[in-house]
Protein backbone atom coordinates (compact mmCIF):
# COMPACT_ATOMS: atom_id res chain seq x y z
CA UNK A 1 0.00 0.00 0.00
CA UNK A 2 1.41 3.14 -0.79
CA UNK A 3 2.40 5.90 1.84
CA UNK A 4 -0.30 8.36 1.26
CA UNK A 5 -2.75 5.32 1.34
CA UNK A 6 -1.38 4.24 4.53
CA UNK A 7 -2.18 8.08 6.30
CA UNK A 8 -5.62 7.99 5.00
CA UNK A 9 -6.10 4.81 6.93
CA UNK A 10 -4.83 6.31 10.53
CA UNK A 11 -1.47 3.70 9.83
CA UNK A 12 0.85 6.85 8.81
CA UNK A 13 1.47 10.05 10.46
CA UNK A 14 3.31 12.77 9.02
CA UNK A 15 6.14 14.22 10.67
CA UNK A 16 8.77 16.99 9.24
CA UNK A 17 12.23 15.12 9.11
CA UNK A 18 14.16 15.93 12.13
CA UNK A 19 18.14 15.22 11.24
CA UNK A 20 18.27 15.69 15.38
CA UNK A 21 16.29 12.64 16.26
CA UNK A 22 17.40 10.55 12.70
CA UNK A 23 20.36 10.37 14.43
CA UNK A 24 19.62 9.42 17.94
CA UNK A 25 17.17 6.40 16.41
CA UNK A 26 20.46 5.55 14.21
CA UNK A 27 22.25 5.61 17.12
CA UNK A 28 20.21 3.61 19.04
CA UNK A 29 20.16 0.86 15.93
CA UNK A 30 23.35 0.43 15.92
CA UNK A 31 23.49 0.00 19.71
CA UNK A 32 20.98 -2.80 19.18
CA UNK A 33 22.92 -4.31 16.78
CA UNK A 34 26.06 -4.39 18.82
CA UNK A 35 24.13 -5.94 21.63
CA UNK A 36 22.68 -8.51 19.52
CA UNK A 37 26.26 -9.49 19.05
CA UNK A 38 27.01 -10.40 22.92
CA UNK A 39 27.38 -14.22 22.95
CA UNK A 40 26.80 -15.09 26.17
CA UNK A 41 23.21 -13.53 26.22
CA UNK A 42 20.05 -16.02 24.89
CA UNK A 43 19.24 -16.65 21.51
CA UNK A 44 15.68 -14.82 22.60
CA UNK A 45 17.15 -11.54 23.73
CA UNK A 46 20.13 -11.56 20.75
CA UNK A 47 16.86 -11.90 18.67
CA UNK A 48 14.82 -9.27 19.86
CA UNK A 49 18.12 -6.58 19.84
CA UNK A 50 18.57 -7.71 16.10
CA UNK A 51 14.72 -6.98 15.76
CA UNK A 52 14.49 -3.75 17.24
CA UNK A 53 17.69 -2.83 14.76
CA UNK A 54 15.65 -3.74 12.17
CA UNK A 55 12.29 -2.62 13.34
CA UNK A 56 14.08 0.77 13.62
CA UNK A 57 16.17 1.46 10.07
CA UNK A 58 12.85 0.79 8.98
CA UNK A 59 11.20 3.76 11.19
CA UNK A 60 14.20 5.85 9.90
CA UNK A 61 13.73 5.02 6.57
CA UNK A 62 10.07 6.50 7.67
CA UNK A 63 11.34 9.85 9.64
CA UNK A 64 13.30 10.57 6.17
CA UNK A 65 10.47 10.90 4.00
CA UNK A 66 8.65 12.85 6.74
CA UNK A 67 6.18 9.96 8.01
CA UNK A 68 6.09 8.03 11.37
CA UNK A 69 4.06 5.36 12.41
CA UNK A 70 1.05 5.68 14.72
CA UNK A 71 1.97 3.20 17.27
CA UNK A 72 -1.60 3.10 18.86
CA UNK A 73 -2.63 1.48 15.92
CA UNK A 74 -2.26 -2.79 15.97
CA UNK A 75 0.13 -3.77 13.47
CA UNK A 76 2.22 -0.86 13.33
CA UNK A 77 5.69 -3.06 13.04
CA UNK A 78 3.96 -4.99 10.22
CA UNK A 79 3.07 -1.38 8.60
CA UNK A 80 6.73 -0.28 9.04
CA UNK A 81 8.53 -3.27 7.64
CA UNK A 82 6.22 -3.22 4.62
CA UNK A 83 7.32 0.53 3.56
CA UNK A 84 11.00 -0.24 3.48
CA UNK A 85 10.53 -0.84 -0.46
CA UNK A 86 9.12 2.40 -0.94
CA UNK A 87 11.20 4.34 1.97
CA UNK A 88 14.85 3.27 1.78
CA UNK A 89 14.04 0.77 -1.92
CA UNK A 90 14.44 -2.67 -0.09
CA UNK A 91 13.66 -5.43 -2.24
CA UNK A 92 10.46 -7.29 -2.34
CA UNK A 93 12.23 -10.54 -1.26
CA UNK A 94 14.01 -9.28 1.88
CA UNK A 95 10.63 -7.67 3.17
CA UNK A 96 9.37 -11.61 2.87
CA UNK A 97 12.34 -12.05 4.88
CA UNK A 98 11.73 -9.53 7.60
CA UNK A 99 8.45 -9.98 8.01
CA UNK A 100 8.96 -13.65 8.83
CA UNK A 101 11.59 -12.59 11.55
CA UNK A 102 8.18 -10.53 12.84
CA UNK A 103 6.56 -13.28 13.31
CA UNK A 104 9.14 -15.17 14.71
CA UNK A 105 9.32 -12.12 17.67
CA UNK A 106 5.64 -12.91 18.45
CA UNK A 107 5.83 -16.69 18.74
CA UNK A 108 8.94 -15.88 20.84
CA UNK A 109 7.62 -12.83 22.74
CA UNK A 110 4.08 -14.08 23.47
CA UNK A 111 3.91 -17.77 23.41
CA UNK A 112 7.52 -18.54 24.64
CA UNK A 113 8.97 -20.34 21.75
CA UNK A 114 12.85 -20.30 21.75
CA UNK A 115 14.86 -19.04 18.77
CA UNK A 116 16.63 -21.30 17.04
CA UNK A 117 20.24 -20.90 15.94
CA UNK A 118 19.42 -20.91 12.42
CA UNK A 119 16.48 -17.78 12.96
CA UNK A 120 19.01 -15.81 14.97
CA UNK A 121 21.46 -15.87 12.49
CA UNK A 122 19.15 -14.73 9.78
CA UNK A 123 18.35 -12.07 11.82
CA UNK A 124 21.67 -11.34 12.58
CA UNK A 125 22.31 -10.92 9.02
CA UNK A 126 19.31 -9.33 8.10
CA UNK A 127 19.97 -6.57 10.68
CA UNK A 128 23.36 -5.88 9.71
CA UNK A 129 22.81 -6.02 5.64
CA UNK A 130 19.37 -3.69 6.05
CA UNK A 131 21.66 -1.61 8.98
CA UNK A 132 24.78 -1.10 6.18
CA UNK A 133 21.72 -0.06 3.87
CA UNK A 134 20.06 2.39 5.66
CA UNK A 135 23.18 4.41 6.80
CA UNK A 136 24.24 4.43 3.03
CA UNK A 137 20.90 5.80 1.82
CA UNK A 138 21.02 8.53 4.38
CA UNK A 139 24.82 9.42 3.63
CA UNK A 140 23.66 9.72 -0.31
CA UNK A 141 20.19 11.09 -0.03
CA UNK A 142 20.68 13.77 3.00
CA UNK A 143 23.86 14.02 3.08
CA UNK A 144 23.07 17.63 4.58
CA UNK A 145 21.77 15.70 7.46
CA UNK A 146 25.16 14.97 8.51
CA UNK A 147 23.93 11.75 10.41
CA UNK A 148 26.34 9.44 9.29
CA UNK B 1 6.64 -44.27 5.55
CA UNK B 2 5.00 -45.48 2.68
CA UNK B 3 3.10 -42.87 0.54
CA UNK B 4 0.16 -41.67 2.32
CA UNK B 5 -1.82 -40.10 -0.62
CA UNK B 6 -1.31 -43.12 -2.66
CA UNK B 7 -3.11 -44.96 -0.10
CA UNK B 8 -5.89 -42.40 0.25
CA UNK B 9 -5.96 -43.39 -3.50
CA UNK B 10 -6.79 -47.16 -2.92
CA UNK B 11 -9.13 -46.35 -0.12
CA UNK B 12 -11.06 -43.90 -1.66
CA UNK B 13 -12.17 -42.58 -5.15
CA UNK B 14 -11.01 -39.09 -6.38
CA UNK B 15 -14.44 -37.48 -6.43
CA UNK B 16 -14.55 -38.80 -2.91
CA UNK B 17 -11.68 -37.63 -1.22
CA UNK B 18 -12.11 -33.82 -2.66
CA UNK B 19 -15.59 -34.02 -0.98
CA UNK B 20 -14.20 -35.05 2.00
CA UNK B 21 -11.60 -33.02 2.47
CA UNK B 22 -13.48 -30.13 1.57
CA UNK B 23 -15.83 -30.66 4.58
CA UNK B 24 -13.88 -32.74 7.17
CA UNK B 25 -10.86 -30.14 6.87
CA UNK B 26 -13.19 -27.29 7.65
CA UNK B 27 -15.48 -28.37 10.06
CA UNK B 28 -18.46 -25.71 10.59
CA UNK B 29 -18.43 -25.03 7.29
CA UNK B 30 -21.34 -25.65 4.80
CA UNK B 31 -21.38 -25.77 1.09
CA UNK B 32 -23.40 -26.09 -1.49
CA UNK B 33 -23.19 -28.34 -4.36
CA UNK B 34 -21.80 -25.69 -7.07
CA UNK B 35 -19.25 -24.15 -4.56
CA UNK B 36 -18.03 -28.03 -3.52
CA UNK B 37 -17.64 -28.76 -7.52
CA UNK B 38 -15.51 -25.87 -7.61
CA UNK B 39 -13.07 -26.70 -4.54
CA UNK B 40 -13.29 -30.46 -6.12
CA UNK B 41 -12.39 -29.11 -9.55
CA UNK B 42 -15.59 -31.39 -10.65
CA UNK B 43 -19.05 -30.91 -11.42
CA UNK B 44 -21.81 -30.37 -9.32
CA UNK B 45 -23.89 -33.36 -11.52
CA UNK B 46 -20.37 -35.81 -10.91
CA UNK B 47 -20.81 -35.03 -6.91
CA UNK B 48 -24.49 -35.50 -6.16
CA UNK B 49 -24.59 -39.11 -6.03
CA UNK B 50 -21.29 -39.25 -3.95
CA UNK B 51 -22.16 -36.37 -1.61
CA UNK B 52 -25.91 -38.44 -1.31
CA UNK B 53 -24.23 -41.56 -0.25
CA UNK B 54 -21.99 -39.90 2.06
CA UNK B 55 -25.03 -37.99 3.66
CA UNK B 56 -26.76 -41.45 4.03
CA UNK B 57 -23.80 -43.17 6.05
CA UNK B 58 -24.42 -40.09 8.35
CA UNK B 59 -20.94 -38.60 7.49
CA UNK B 60 -22.25 -35.59 6.41
CA UNK B 61 -25.20 -33.22 7.43
CA UNK B 62 -27.73 -32.27 5.17
CA UNK B 63 -29.49 -28.55 5.42
CA UNK B 64 -31.62 -26.60 3.16
CA UNK B 65 -31.87 -22.89 3.58
CA UNK B 66 -34.43 -21.44 1.38
CA UNK B 67 -33.77 -23.49 -1.92
CA UNK B 68 -30.22 -24.17 -1.58
CA UNK B 69 -29.08 -27.29 0.08
CA UNK B 70 -26.22 -27.44 2.45
CA UNK B 71 -23.81 -30.26 3.14
CA UNK B 72 -21.17 -29.70 6.19
CA UNK B 73 -19.49 -32.27 7.98
CA UNK B 74 -20.97 -34.47 11.00
CA UNK B 75 -18.28 -33.99 13.27
CA UNK B 76 -20.57 -36.53 15.52
CA UNK B 77 -19.59 -39.42 13.52
CA UNK B 78 -18.43 -41.93 15.43
CA UNK B 79 -15.52 -42.19 12.33
CA UNK B 80 -14.97 -38.40 12.10
CA UNK B 81 -11.79 -37.57 14.67
CA UNK B 82 -10.43 -40.40 12.59
CA UNK B 83 -11.49 -39.59 9.61
CA UNK B 84 -10.82 -36.17 9.35
CA UNK B 85 -6.85 -36.90 10.71
CA UNK B 86 -6.44 -39.19 7.75
CA UNK B 87 -7.76 -36.11 5.62
CA UNK B 88 -5.26 -33.95 7.66
CA UNK B 89 -2.47 -36.27 6.95
CA UNK B 90 -2.87 -36.34 2.87
CA UNK B 91 -5.10 -33.51 1.91
CA UNK B 92 -4.91 -29.29 2.90
CA UNK B 93 -1.35 -28.22 4.13
CA UNK B 94 0.71 -31.28 4.10
CA UNK B 95 1.09 -31.51 0.07
CA UNK B 96 1.53 -28.16 -0.67
CA UNK B 97 4.16 -27.72 2.11
CA UNK B 98 6.12 -30.97 0.46
CA UNK B 99 5.88 -29.76 -2.96
CA UNK B 100 7.31 -25.92 -1.48
CA UNK B 101 9.82 -27.66 0.70
CA UNK B 102 11.08 -30.09 -2.55
CA UNK B 103 14.27 -27.76 -3.76
CA UNK B 104 15.14 -28.07 0.10
CA UNK B 105 14.45 -31.63 0.63
CA UNK B 106 18.22 -32.89 0.40
CA UNK B 107 18.77 -30.57 3.20
CA UNK B 108 16.14 -32.26 5.49
CA UNK B 109 16.57 -34.75 7.98
CA UNK B 110 12.68 -34.16 9.07
CA UNK B 111 10.07 -31.94 8.24
CA UNK B 112 6.74 -31.62 10.26
CA UNK B 113 3.60 -29.61 11.21
CA UNK B 114 3.32 -29.41 14.96
CA UNK B 115 0.46 -27.04 16.83
CA UNK B 116 -3.06 -26.76 16.49
CA UNK B 117 -3.17 -27.46 12.26
CA UNK B 118 -1.50 -30.88 13.32
CA UNK B 119 -4.06 -31.68 16.29
CA UNK B 120 -7.01 -30.61 14.21
CA UNK B 121 -7.40 -27.35 16.72
CA UNK B 122 -7.03 -24.74 14.39
CA UNK B 123 -9.20 -22.08 13.50
CA UNK B 124 -9.60 -19.93 10.72
CA UNK B 125 -6.82 -17.64 11.96
CA UNK B 126 -4.35 -20.03 13.09
CA UNK B 127 -0.89 -20.21 11.85
CA UNK B 128 1.20 -23.28 10.54
CA UNK B 129 3.98 -23.82 12.45
CA UNK B 130 6.37 -25.88 11.08
CA UNK B 131 9.50 -27.94 12.24
CA UNK B 132 12.32 -28.63 10.09
CA UNK B 133 15.30 -30.60 11.39
CA UNK B 134 18.84 -30.74 8.63
CA UNK B 135 21.07 -27.93 7.71
CA UNK B 136 18.94 -25.55 5.68
CA UNK B 137 19.09 -21.61 5.51
CA UNK B 138 16.36 -19.32 6.94
CA UNK B 139 16.10 -17.46 4.12
CA UNK B 140 15.44 -20.07 1.67
CA UNK B 141 12.97 -21.86 3.79
CA UNK B 142 10.82 -18.44 3.98
CA UNK B 143 11.27 -17.82 0.62
CA UNK B 144 10.06 -21.30 -0.86
CA UNK B 145 6.98 -21.15 1.73
CA UNK B 146 6.00 -17.38 0.76
CA UNK B 147 3.56 -18.32 -2.21
CA UNK B 148 1.60 -20.76 0.28
CA UNK B 149 0.55 -17.79 2.68
CA UNK B 150 -1.79 -16.82 0.37
CA UNK B 151 -2.66 -20.50 -1.22
CA UNK B 152 -3.75 -21.20 2.45
CA UNK B 153 -4.84 -18.05 3.56
CA UNK B 154 -2.13 -18.84 6.59
CA UNK B 155 1.07 -17.55 8.11
CA UNK B 156 3.59 -20.09 8.16
CA UNK B 157 5.95 -20.08 10.98
CA UNK B 158 9.05 -22.12 10.35
CA UNK B 159 10.92 -23.46 12.59
CA UNK B 160 14.45 -25.03 11.67
CA UNK B 161 16.68 -26.89 14.14
CA UNK B 162 20.09 -28.61 13.22
CA UNK B 163 20.54 -32.11 14.25
CA UNK B 164 22.56 -31.36 17.23
CA UNK B 165 20.30 -28.20 18.41
CA UNK B 166 17.65 -31.23 18.25
CA UNK B 167 19.45 -33.36 20.34
CA UNK B 168 20.99 -31.14 22.98
CA UNK B 169 17.15 -29.08 23.71
CA UNK B 170 15.79 -33.26 24.10
CA UNK B 171 18.53 -34.44 26.73
CA UNK B 172 18.78 -30.55 27.95
CA UNK B 173 14.75 -31.17 29.08
CA UNK B 174 13.94 -28.13 26.83
CA UNK B 175 9.78 -27.60 27.60
CA UNK B 176 9.29 -26.05 23.89
CA UNK B 177 10.94 -29.33 22.68
CA UNK B 178 9.50 -31.91 25.12
CA UNK B 179 6.17 -30.32 24.27
CA UNK B 180 6.04 -30.07 20.37
CA UNK B 181 7.77 -33.73 20.65
CA UNK B 182 4.71 -35.15 22.95
CA UNK B 183 2.09 -33.99 20.56
CA UNK B 184 0.51 -34.76 17.09
CA UNK B 185 2.20 -34.13 14.37
CA UNK B 186 1.60 -34.08 10.41
CA UNK B 187 4.67 -35.06 8.87
CA UNK B 188 6.24 -33.89 5.36
CA UNK B 189 9.35 -35.36 5.82
CA UNK B 190 10.41 -38.53 7.94
CA UNK B 191 8.75 -40.02 10.61
CA UNK B 192 7.89 -40.95 14.86
CA UNK B 193 10.98 -42.93 14.57
CA UNK B 194 13.68 -41.09 13.36
CA UNK B 195 12.24 -38.15 15.24
CA UNK B 196 13.41 -39.63 18.43
CA UNK B 197 16.25 -41.55 17.31
CA UNK B 198 17.84 -38.52 16.61
CA UNK B 199 16.54 -36.84 20.03
CA UNK B 200 17.83 -39.40 21.93
CA UNK B 201 20.90 -40.73 20.08
CA UNK B 202 22.70 -37.95 18.21
CA UNK B 203 25.43 -37.97 19.96
CA UNK B 204 26.10 -41.26 20.03
CA UNK B 205 25.18 -41.77 17.10
CA UNK B 206 28.10 -38.91 15.45
CA UNK B 207 31.14 -38.19 17.64
CA UNK B 208 31.08 -34.15 17.93
CA UNK B 209 31.95 -32.59 14.83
Amino acid sequence: MSLSNLHAIGKLQSQPPDPASIAKLLQAARQNLADARVEPVSNGNRFDAAYKCILQCAMLGLWAHGWRTATSQPGHHQTALQTLDQTLGVPKADLIVLDALRRQRNVNDYEGDPIADASLHACLRAAEKLLRHTEMWLRQQHPEWRVV
Amino acid sequence: MGNAETTMDLLFPANRQQVLAALLLAPGRSLHLRELARLAGSHAGTLAREVDKLTQAGLLLRSVQGNQTRYSANVQHPLFPELAAMFRKTHGVVPLLRAALQPLAGQLVLAFVFGSMASGQASAYSDVDLLLVGQTDFVAVVQALYPLHEMLGREINPVIWSPQELAAKWQAGDAFARDVLAKPKLWIQGDAHELEQLARHWQAAIPAA
